[in-house]
């Protein structure tokens, strides 16, 4: 994971965040599991790592709105459910779903 | 690429040629096949893939008592059979500050003076400094940084290594070899490249902006131009990560080459606020070089991997002291620390700092060392430090071709 960094981040459809690695494998990512893997400190507790954030309160409508880099690298998504302080480390979103 | 090599290549590659040698025509594309044995050392291409080869000018050049007389094809002269050809081009390198310019420069002029029917060659060294920072339009730091190419971080694990006094020195080096750079001092807590730089002006204001002030050509902001001096300044984090903010965003850098910041020292709030601001091209961490120094710059490096923000390199400072009396070199905080640490982490040893007195009063009185003493060994090893810098820059943006490194997406829904 090292030197992989992202070579192209694209929308797949209404509910799926593809991302292009630079070794060429595909992230295709589904939009609401990411708001309920948002690694906040409001959505996970900072100390013990416990989760704050139930399943059930994110809905499955929710949708993003924005995606933007932070940095070189993350990228934080506002979603529309008013949501928009995750910074997803580019690590953690290769960790977070199977690559194609 | 050693000497020997060098001419066996252009030799081999004169040799292949079928054609008799006098029937070879000079044109562009036979310059440009003989300058292909030249290889840019760090971007291990030869200078003609590369695109660095410009303005290539083929001129007849009679050898007539008169040396040096030029005769034109078109103005009707007779060219004599001895007559030959002045080739003459342009280098454009990726950084003025590239530490193997001249050897670039002796190599062109060799592989040329090898083609048939060359008598002469002028081959001029320019530089372009390759690299925009990947900002949108829409950023908030867009008008601030928008006209800045690279941005290198200067840090240290712990404080006393000598950042500030590297952070300066290559500021120095990179504009003395003909860069634009700038300088932010980063340190909130002890700011202190105002005094190294014996800063006197304050900024300026500039429509929305703030005009930085000029030392020596190099741009500075430091929050120890806004505070009182010898008061410390005491901020919260959230107010420390504003004023970082403030000079990434409200500063007018213009048009630079290089803004070098100059980190607080350690792995915390500040470090984090640049790098989540500004798309900081990579980091230079500095160390002395004994243990518990090397341990922090671990950390350093972790936080930068951390960050995606490249390392460039690690430089060490306090490397040996040169006794005065017996010349001998003293190892003081031991040997090799820096050179080992960095490849520890597969990142490029940088060069080391002598310790030197004058350096130290140099930047006590406010005189950045490579400027009051530009022929001692400090400043040639400054010299070679921002050389290092500059060429390790070049080759990420080499590298970095196909990474995306900036983005902003509307959902549609």
């Amino acid at each position: 994971m090292d030197n992989i960094r992202v070579q192209g981040i694209t929308q797949v459809d209404p509910k799926t965040l593809g991302i292009l690695w630079t070794d060429g494998k595909k992230s295709a990512l589904d939009v609401v599991m990411l708001r309920r893997k948002c690694p906040c400190a409001a959505c996970i507790d900072e100390w013990s790592h416990e989760p704050r954030l139930k399943p059930e309160d994110v809905k499955d409508t929710v949708r993003p709105v924005k995606i933007e880099s932070v940095g070189l690298y993350a990228l934080t998504i506002h979603f529309n459910d008013g949501h928009r302080t995750g910074i997803y480390t580019f690590k953690y979103l290769r960790d977070l779903g199977p690559l194609a | 690429m050693g000497i020997m090599e060098f001419r066996n290549r252009i030799a081999e590659r004169l040799s292949s040629k079928v054609v008799p040698q006098q029937a070879v025509s000079l044109d562009e594309k036979t310059v440009l096949d003989a300058l292909r044995v030249v290889q840019d050392p760090d971007l291990h291409k030869d200078i003609v893939t590369l695109g660095f080869v410009r303005n290539i000018k083929i001129s007849a050049e009679a050898h007539s008592p008169e040396a040096g007389h030029k005769v034109s094809h078109e103005a009707g002269h007779k060219v004599s059979h001895e007559a030959g050809h002045q080739v003459s081009l342009e280098v454009n390198l990726t950084t003025p500050a590239c530490p193997v310019k001249e050897q670039l420069k002796a190599q062109c002029e060799a592989a040329l003076m090898a083609l048939p029917g060359v008598t002469s060659t002028k081959v001029t060294m320019t530089a372009s400094t390759r690299g925009s920072l990947p900002l949108n339009s829409g950023s908030p730091v867009a008008a601030s940084l928008g006209q800045v190419k690279n941005i290198i971080a200067v840090a240290s694990g712990k404080g006393g290594v000598g950042k500030s006094t590297t952070a300066v020195n290559l500021a120095w080096s990179l504009a003395k070899s003909g860069s634009k750079v700038g300088l932010l001092d980063a340190d909130i807590y002890g700011p202190s490249i105002p005094l190294m730089t014996h800063l006197k002006d304050g900024a300026t204001a500039s429509g929305s902006l703030i005009e930085p002030p000029k030392v020596d050509g190099v741009k500075i902001i430091s929050v120890g131009m806004f505070g009182q001096s010898g008061k410390a300044t005491i901020m919260r984090g959230p107010m420390a990560a504003g004023v970082i903010k403030q000079f990434l965003s409200q500063v007018a850098w213009g048009e630079l080459d290089y803004l070098i910041i100059d980190y607080p020292p350690g792995t915390g709030d500040i470090q984090l606020t640049i790098s989540q601001t500004a798309p900081v091209t990579g980091a230079v961490i500095v160390t002395t070089p004994q243990e518990v120094a090397l341990i922090d710059v671990r950390k350093a490096i972790s936080m930068f991997e951390t960050l995606k923000v490249p390392v460039l390199g690690v430089v060490e400072t306090m490397s040996h002291f040169i006794c005065d009396g017996c010349d001998k070199k003293h190892f003081i905080f031991r040997e090799g620390g820096g050179a080992r640490v960095a490849r520890e982490h597969g990142v490029a040893f940088l060069g080391e700092i002598p310790m030197d007195q004058g350096l130290v009063e140099a930047s006590d009185h406010g005189k950045p060392y490579v400027a009051s003493h530009p022929k001692s060994p400090v400043a040639a090893a400054f010299a070679k430090v921002a050389g290092a810098v500059a060429s390790q820059v070049s080759i990420l943006h080499a590298e970095n071709k196909n990474v995306l490194q900036h983005f902003s997406i509307e959902w549609a829904n």
